[in-house]
């Protein structure tokens, strides 16, 4: 407790050293009670944005280069007390896919250069083990980095990306010592537990780290330039398997993930997503329908408390009971990727209809004016005073947003060019 | 038979013409609950799902008639030959209630106490669900029979929301349910499920909407006449438990729906012109 005053303090400070933002900070109070107060949602509507999504997706992609430091890694959030953060190492990393997919979207060149900086500073911390360091970037104050499984994962799918991109052997490289270290600090249950996992426990959100180790079995697989790397890619692929066992061996019937695991914080909507993210994309690479099954049971859960209530709660208690009053808009985002994907693979439309309406929501509560840092930035919780990062704009948030914009983009067009009789049904 | 009315508005076209409807079959309803339209609820409610400009719309074309406005076509032309009257149209229920001789009673919410106590004291065999809340228990265990609902969908294929639009992207035929309710949503036992046959002549989703709307009354009408002959029993949904409920559609989709239906009509124009 004394901590968080500690760090709350010291973050207040922060008006001092920029009392410009002080303007922005009551704005964005003001603006969220308003909006709060006048909101009316009931079974029969849903929110609908002004905004087209090509126009949001933009204003998104902006707020992430802007985000990005002279080094080239990501700021993890701008604070309205203190500013944008030091570069996060895991953010930067899984953030360069989404920049990679904005560029084959639009054709936009800057986030290629954007992507191809982030993956040159990323290379430039992987440690000799092959792990990279948790936490932000503390190469400026001195401290001393900690590996960190997690962030290693979310890094890997930066990196298998970048060298789907660019086909650079450093790239490969990196990636192949990232997943050997993973390889290696993996318990025999599948779990990543001790040290470099986080608060010392495994937890069931590692699924995003299956699924990084999934895609570089792909890689390696579709690389395989000789026997080793055909054996390397079948073990990638058997460690990620691993890891979904034991994911999946923590759903409830009900739908509720349990092993999340985090001391201190409630199960907020972010890390519930991230397990199903993990172990959706998981399931799909290794053609694991019990993967796709169990995480359709908990999105279908979600789904429903969705378009009951128009929004998702920040944070739930077990089997999705008691969902607390803030929205974690980073988790109502991942969610609309999970339900866009679910669509892709089960062809049942009510998860595409979910997530257009997500995304209306989502855009709606977007910023569309505002200096660098607020415009076109996703708050970690609405209202921003809410408990999941409050009163920060989040480089990981706008990442989600800007995923689920790109699959809706995705999704939409490919219902025109496939014809009207393609069009998928609900079963 | 002793039938009530529950809808959503006084202004209910759909309301009016089943009330209407019942009564030329023999059955004039004891009473008909209605929601109030003017409390805050209601107005934030509409205000959020229609917009503001829709809603003074709908609000002057309600609450200020034109000179004239009684002439006026039914807002649901397929509704007209329920609502029309003489030379004018019935406009609210408050107009049918009059005319037939049954009271309308008004609430903010259907299963409220003093709501619960109000229909009991009607003591209706069958209560005809137009619109309003969801219904809990102990409105559903007022009547004797049973509350009835027209499901503008076949069931149990799509249950909940935007059932027509629903319908035409899955492939499954445009049709209405009728069915008495239950705690789940449109779950109950069926009394009768029929397909639409017109669906090809539709010029519109609000088109398709109001024709399902009057061919829903009309099959009320002899689930009603067969209930009170005793030739019409409910029988259990299958798949009961396997979640098919649809929610509100986004408007994207809507637009598909609209095109599947623009398709199939001029596919059967073609149909008509080379048969």
């Amino acid at each position: 407790m004394t901590g968080q005053i500690a760090k709350a303090l010291t973050e207040a400070t922060g008006l001092l050293r920029g009392p410009q933002r002080a303007v922005r900070l009551i704005q964005k109070l003001l603006s969220d009670k308003l909006q709060m107060i006048f909101e009316q949602r009931h079974l029969y509507s849903y929110a609908r944005a002004e905004r087209a999504s090509g126009v949001a997706l933009n204003s998104a992609l902006r707020w992430i280069l802007d985000a990005q430091r002279p080094d080239g890694g990501m700021a993890a959030y701008y604070s309205l007390l203190t500013g944008y953060s030091e570069p996060y190492p895991e953010v930067t990393g899984y953030i360069v896919p989404t920049l990679y997919d904005f560029a084959r979207a639009t054709g936009g060149e800057g986030a290629v250069v954007a992507a191809d900086r982030a993956t040159r500073w990323l290379l430039s911390l992987q440690m000799p083990t092959g792990a990279f360091p948790g936490g932000l970037h503390a190469g400026s104050h001195g401290e001393e980095a900690q590996p960190s499984v997690f962030n290693t994962g979310q890094i890997l799918q930066g990196l298998v990306r970048a060298h789907i991109e660019a086909n650079r052997p450093e790239i490969l490289r990196a990636a192949v010592a990232a997943g050997d270290w993973l390889i290696h600090m993996q318990q025999a249950d599948g779990s990543w537990s001790g040290p470099a996992a986080y608060q010392n426990v495994a937890h069931t959100y590692y699924s995003m780290v299956a699924w990084a180790l999934a895609e570089l079995s792909e890689r390696a697989a579709d690389d395989h330039h000789d026997y080793r790397d055909h054996e390397l890619g079948l073990s990638y692929g058997l460690a990620a398997e691993r890891n979904l066992d034991w994911v999946l061996s923590h759903f409830r019937p009900s739908g509720w993930i349990d092993g999340i695991n985090l001391r201190g914080h409630p199960n907020y909507l972010h890390f519930i997503a991230y397990v199903l993210q993990g172990a959706l994309e998981c399931g799909i690479l290794r053609r694991r329908s019990d993967a796709v099954e169990a995480v359709a049971k908990s999105s279908w859960v979600l789904l429903r408390k969705f378009e009951t209530n128009k929004f998702l709660p920040g944070a739930y208690e077990p089997d999705f009971k008691n969902g607390q009053r803030f929205t974690c808009l980073t988790g109502n985002a991942q969610m609309s990727c999970v339900w866009l994907r679910l669509f892709e693979v089960t062809d049942d439309l009510r998860y595409f209809n979910a997530a257009l309406k997500m995304n209306e929501m989502l855009k709606q509560l977007i910023p569309v004016r505002g200096p660098r840092g607020i415009c076109g930035g996703v708050s970690g919780s609405y209202p921003i005073w809410g408990r999941y990062q409050p009163l920060r704009y989040i480089s990981w948030g706008c990442k989600f947003f800007a995923d689920a914009l790109l699959l809706e983009q995705r999704l939409t067009g490919s219902f025109a060019v496939s014809g009207f009789e393609a069009l998928p049904c609900a079963s | 038979m002793r039938i009530v009315v529950l809808c959503s508005s006084e202004y209910s076209e759909t309301a009016c013409a089943m009330a209407v409807r019942m009564a030329k079959l023999g059955h004039v309803p004891v009473g008909a609950l209605a929601l109030s339209t003017l409390d805050r609820g209601t107005l934030l409610r509409k205000l959020g799902q229609w917009g503001v400009e829709d809603v003074i719309r709908y609000a002057r074309a309600k609450l200020i008639p034109h000179r004239g406005h009684r002439q006026a076509q039914a807002r649901n032309p397929y509704l007209q030959p329920w609502l029309k009257h003489g030379e004018e149209i019935f406009r609210t229920l408050r107009e049918v209630a009059k005319f037939y001789g049954f009271s309308v009673a008004f609430c903010n919410d259907q299963n409220a106490p003093d709501s619960i106590a109000r229909l009991r004291e009607w003591s209706p065999d069958l209560i005809i669900f137009t619109g309003g809340n969801i219904l809990r228990k102990q409105l559903l265990e007022v009547p004797r029979l049973g509350v009835l609902n027209v499901h503008l969908g076949l069931l149990p294929e799509v249950r909940g929301m935007s059932s027509p639009e629903w319908s035409l992207l899955n492939h499954v035929p445009a049709g209405v349910t009728l069915h008495y309710v239950d705690a789940g949503i449109d779950t109950g036992p069926l009394l009768q499920r029929c397909e639409f046959p017109d669906v090809a002549e539709c010029e519109s989703l609000s088109d398709l909407r109001n024709r399902l709307l009057a061919f829903g009354l009309e099959k009320a009408a002899e689930v009603i006449a067969g209930l009170d002959q005793g030739t019409i029993s409910a029988s259990a949904q299958s798949h009961r438990d396997e979640d098919r409920q649809f929610f509100v559609m986004h408007e994207w989709l809507q637009a598909r729906a609209a095109e599947r239906l623009t398709k199939s009509r001029r596919a059967a124009v073609a149909g008509t012109v080379n048969g």
